[in-house]
């Protein structure tokens, strides 16, 4: 099992929890059982065509999973996943 | 409605006059309660952007799971981030609205000359079209 931190403003889908224990070989399979038993946070994380919004970054622990082998990246007992959005902006719109 | 402690006011305008006249940003720590957010700890943050960082911020993300970590470790959650417009009104632009999350609030600080001007607080939309403003008070520790 890995355990899955949930943002803030997403425990509202999820019971109010602020961690779900979930099972499943790769972070695709635990995100994706995450997102089939608790249906109204899908959208939050994913978008109509089934990938990741583009602001979604996951960590397993430590590490970005862009820089592992992203959705595929294998899970171990007691892995922390963690959603942290990409965050930018500014007065410019250049 | 955000409200924001005093202690963390100051620690955020700070650091945007600190930072001035390039873009702040940071993090947010507090309570939610549905729609009424508490600010308690602001935790400035490096401006990770690239190229001129007068008009342009960036977070980097592992700091951004820093941040929360340290909410959660405090028993509190991320409530939202902050950024400052150097000499420039504190409205959400569209390099906010398109570079946002519509999962927190951001607040923009207007610094002028260096100093403090006005903040507004700001909730982005899931389809990140347009921000409702959010009402933003500051209140006693």
């Amino acid at each position: 099992m890995a355990k899955i931190l949930i943002p803030t403003p997403l425990r509202q889908y999820v019971e109010k929890k602020d961690s779900v224990e979930i099972g499943g070989a790769t972070v695709g399979e635990a995100l994706g059982t995450l997102t089939s038993e608790y249906q109204d946070l899908r959208r939050h994380l994913y978008t109509d065509e089934g990938k990741l919004r583009s602001f979604v970054n996951v960590y397993v622990n430590d590490e970005d999973i862009r820089y592992l082998s992203k959705e595929s990246t294998p899970l171990k007992e007691g892995d922390t996943i963690s959603i942290v959005p990409s965050i930018a902006g500014g007065l410019n719109g250049s | 409605m955000i409200r924001i402690e005093k202690n963390a006011w100051k620690v955020m305008l700070d650091h945007a006059k600190s930072i001035y006249p390039n873009e702040c940003c940071g993090a947010m720590l507090g309570n939610v309660d549905g729609g009424d957010k508490l600010v308690r700890t602001a935790v400035p943050l490096d401006n990770a952007f690239g190229g001129s960082q007068a008009q342009r911020y960036e977070l980097r993300p592992e700091d951004l799971l820093r941040a929360d970590r340290e909410a959660r470790a405090k028993g509190m959650d991320l409530v939202g981030i902050f950024h400052s417009h150097p000499d420039c009104d504190a409205y959400f632009s569209e390099t906010d609205l398109k570079n946002s999350c519509p999962w927190y609030s951001f607040v923009v600080l207007s610094m002028r000359k260096g100093e403090f001007d006005h903040a507004n607080s700001w909730l982005p939309n899931p389809e990140q079209t347009a921000a409702d403003q959010e009402h933003l008070e500051i209140v006693e520790d």
